[in-house]
C-alpha cells in the first residue's frame, strides 16, 4: 500500500452550497500532511468524508485500499480521529473514557488497560486517571482525545484543527506530542488547520483550500519559494498612508493596518524602512502566512 | 433499497449498550428507587382512592386488579420514552457522544440499536421492581405475572424506536413538547386506566390502532390470566410494528449523523 488517502474529483454539496468543489489529492503512507484553510474553506467536510461520516456527492475516495463508499467499518478501524470539537464522554472519568472507547474497537479488557495507562503516560495525564473530564483544562482534554485516538494503533491519525482555541504554550505541547508521533513508523498524520505556523512546522506536504477548492499545494518551503519572494518587511499600525512606491523587484500589499513588502534580498527592503517612522516594523523571512494572505485576498 | 437492520452488528450494539449501562449503574441508587415511588402512589390514588368508588367489576376484575397492568406498563414505557427522547438528545447533541462513537468502527445502525436495547433494558429493570409491587398490592392474580416482561419488552421496542426516530428528526429540544402532548393523550386511550370498550366507537378504533393498547392488554393477560384469541393478534401486531419502527429509527439516526 502506497497511498494512505487517494481522492479524485471529490465534491460535497449541502443543498445548493458547494462545501467541497472538485478536489483531487493523494496522501502518502507515513507522511504528515496538512490541509490549510480559513473557516468555512471545507476542511472539516473533507476530513469527515475521509472518516466516512459524510457521503460524497460525487468523486472517488479511497483510504488505504478501501473505498469510502463501501468499507466504512474497515476504514474507521485504521483511522484515529481527533475531531474539531471536544467529544470526550462527560459521564465517564479520564481512564474510563479510554476503556469504554477501546471496546468499540473490540480491544480486550487487559490490552485496553495496558494501552490506556501507557497512553495516559505519553500525554502526561497519568495523575488524572480518576478525574472527571470537565475538570480538565482545554489542553488536557485535547491530549486525552489524542490518546483516545491512538488506542487501537491506527495507521492514519486524522486531526481536525488540533490546536484551535488553545493557549500558545498548550499548542506547543500538542505540537511536541505530534512531533513525537511523527517518528512512529508508518503512521500517516493528516491534520487540518487555519494556522500557517502549524502547517509549516508539522507538515511535509500540504494543500491550501479556499471556498471548497485547492488553491495551491506542495511542500511548505517550496510553496513559499514559488509564491512569494524570500523576505518580507511588515509594517504595522498604518492608518491611511498609501503604500510606498517601489522598484519592480519589490512587491507590496496592503492588508488592514499593515503594509507588506516582499523582495528576494534583504538589502532591497532595508531602504524602505526609512519611509516610515514611529511604527512597528518587522523584517523577516517570508512564511506560509504570506502566501495564504496574498492568495486568499487576491480574488 | 437497503435494510438498515441488516447493518446492525450485535457486538457493536452491545458495546454501546454497555457504555450506557456503566453510566446507569453508577447512579443506581437514585435510578432504581425512582421507579418505585411513583407506582406506589398511583396504587394508593387510583387503586384504593378511585377504586373505592368503583364497586362493579371491570372486565371481570376488581378495579385494583385491572389497574395493575396500567401502572406497570405506564412506568416501564415512560422510562423508555424518556431515555430515547431527552436522554438520547443529550447524548446526540449536547455531549457529542454519538459523534465520538461514530469515529470508531461502530456504524450508525449499531449505535441506534444499542441505544434502543439500553432503553428497553432500563424499562425492564423498572419492571423487575414494579411487578413485585403489583403482586404485593394484590393487583396480580396469576403466577404468569413475571412473564409480562415479554409484552413489555415489545412495548419498549416499539415506543423506544419511535422515540429515537423522533429525536433524530427534531432540531430543538423544545420540539419534544408536541411529541409528549401526543404521547400523554394517547396513553389515556390505551386501556391503562379503563377498558377501551368504554370509549366511543371511533375512539375505540384509534385505540386499537395504537400499539400501546396491545402492549397493555397483553400485560394484563399475563398479570391476571384469561388469554383470548385477540391476544395472539395483538402480539403479532406488536412484533411487526416494532420491527418497522426499529428500521425507521436506524435509518433516521444514519440520516441525522452521516451527512
Ligand atoms: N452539515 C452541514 N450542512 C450544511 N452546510 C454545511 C454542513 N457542514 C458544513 N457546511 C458548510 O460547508 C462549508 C464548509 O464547512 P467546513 O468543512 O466545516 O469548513 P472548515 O472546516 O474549513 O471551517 C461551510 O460553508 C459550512 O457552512
Ligand atoms: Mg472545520
Amino acid at each position: 500500500m502506497q497511498s494512505a488517502v487517494d481522492a479524485k474529483n471529490l465534491v460535497k454539496k449541502f443543498d445548493d452550497l458547494v462545501a467541497v468543489n472538485d478536489i483531487s489529492f493523494n496522501i502518502q503512507t507515513g507522511e504528515t500532511f496538512a490541509i490549510l484553510g480559513e473557516n468555512g474553506a471545507g476542511k472539516s467536510t473533507t476530513i469527515r468524508m475521509i472518516a466516512c461520516r459524510s457521503p460524497l456527492t460525487s468523486g472517488k475516495l479511497f483510504v488505504g485500499d478501501f473505498d469510502t463508499k463501501k468499507e466504512e467499518v474497515k476504514i474507521r478501524s485504521i483511522l484515529g480521529i481527533v475531531p474539531q470539537e471536544n467529544n470526550l464522554d462527560p459521564d465517564l472519568n479520564v481512564r474510563e473514557n479510554l476503556l469504554v472507547y477501546a471496546r468499540y474497537f473490540r480491544i480486550d479488557k487487559n490490552t485496553a488497560e495496558k494501552r490506556s495507562d501507557k497512553l495516559l503516560d505519553f500525554v502526561g495525564l497519568s495523575k488524572k486517571l480518576g478525574s472527571k473530564v470537565e475538570s480538565l483544562s482545554g489542553g488536557m482534554k485535547r491530549r486525552l482525545i489524542i490518546a483516545r485516538a491512538l488506542l487501537h494503533k491506527p495507521r492514519i491519525l486524522l486531526l481536525d484543527e488540533p490546536t484551535t482555541g488553545l493557549d500558545p504554550s498548550v499548542r506547543q505541547e500538542i505540537w511536541e506530542k505530534l512531533e513525537e508521533l511523527r517518528q512512529t513508523e508508518n503512521l500517516t498524520i493528516i491534520l487540518s488547520t487555519h494556522y500557517m505556523d502549524e502547517a509549516e512546522k508539522l507538515s511535509q506536504r500540504l494543500f491550501v483550500m479556499a471556498n471548497g477548492k485547492i488553491i495551491t499545494r506542495g511542500k511548505p518551503q517550496e510553496i513559499i519559494r514559488k509564491r512569494v519572494k524570500n523576505y518580507a518587511l511588515e509594517v504595522r499600525g498604518i492608518r491611511n498612508n498609501p503604500l510606498v512606491v517601489t522598484s519592480t523587484n519589490i512587491t507590496s500589499h496592503k492588508r488592514g493596518n499593515t503594509h507588506l513588502y516582499f523582495a528576494e534580498e534583504i538589502e532591497q527592503l532595508t531602504p524602505l524602512m526609512n519611509s516610515y517612522d514611529n511604527t512597528q516594523m518587522i523584517l523577516r523571512p517570508s512564511n506560509l502566512e504570506d502566501v495564504f494572505l496574498i492568495y486568499v485576498n487576491s480574488d | 433499497m437497503y435494510l438498515a437492520l441488516a447493518k446492525v452488528d450485535i457486538t457493536d450494539a452491545i458495546s454501546v449498550w454497555s457504555r450506557n449501562m456503566r453510566v446507569y449503574l453508577r447512579l443506581w441508587k437514585t435510578e432504581l428507587i425512582a421507579p418505585i415511588i411513583e407506582p406506589i402512589f398511583t396504587f394508593f390514588a387510583f387503586g384504593f382512592g378511585v377504586g373505592a368508588l368503583i364497586s362493579s367489576r371491570v372486565e371481570g376484575l376488581s378495579y385494583l386488579s385491572f389497574i395493575g397492568a396500567g401502572i406497570l406498563a405506564f412506568t416501564v414505557l415512560m422510562r423508555t420514552v424518556f431515555e430515547l427522547t431527552y436522554g438520547a438528545y443529550f447524548r446526540m447533541v449536547y455531549q457529542s457522544t454519538y459523534n465520538a462513537i461514530l469515529s470508531t468502527p461502530v456504524n450508525a445502525e449499531s449505535l441506534a440499536f444499542g441505544e434502543i436495547l439500553y432503553a428497553a433494558t432500563k424499562g425492564l429493570i423498572d419492571a423487575l421492581f414494579v411487578i413485585p409491587l403489583v403482586i404485593i398490592f394484590g393487583s396480580s392474580t396469576s403466577y404468569l405475572a413475571p412473564l409480562s416482561i415479554f409484552p413489555l419488552l415489545l412495548g419498549c421496542l416499539f415506543l423506544g424506536s419511535l422515540s429515537l426516530a423522533i429525536t433524530a428528526h427534531i432540531r430543538e429540544i423544545d420540539h419534544f413538547n408536541l411529541y409528549f402532548a401526543l404521547y400523554w393523550s394517547t396513553i389515556f386511550l390505551c386501556g391503562a386506566w379503563f377498558p377501551v370498550n368504554k370509549l366511543f366507537d371511533w375512539l375505540q378504533v384509534i385505540a386499537y390502532i395504537l400499539p400501546t393498547t396491545s402492549a397493555i392488554d397483553l400485560t394484563r393477560a399475563f398479570l391476571n390470566g384469561g388469554f383470548e384469541q385477540r391476544h395472539i393478534f395483538e402480539a403479532i401486531y406488536l412484533i411487526i410494528i416494532s420491527i418497522l419502527l426499529t428500521e425507521w429509527a436506524l435509518r433516521s439516526i444514519r440520516k441525522r449523523m452521516v451527512v
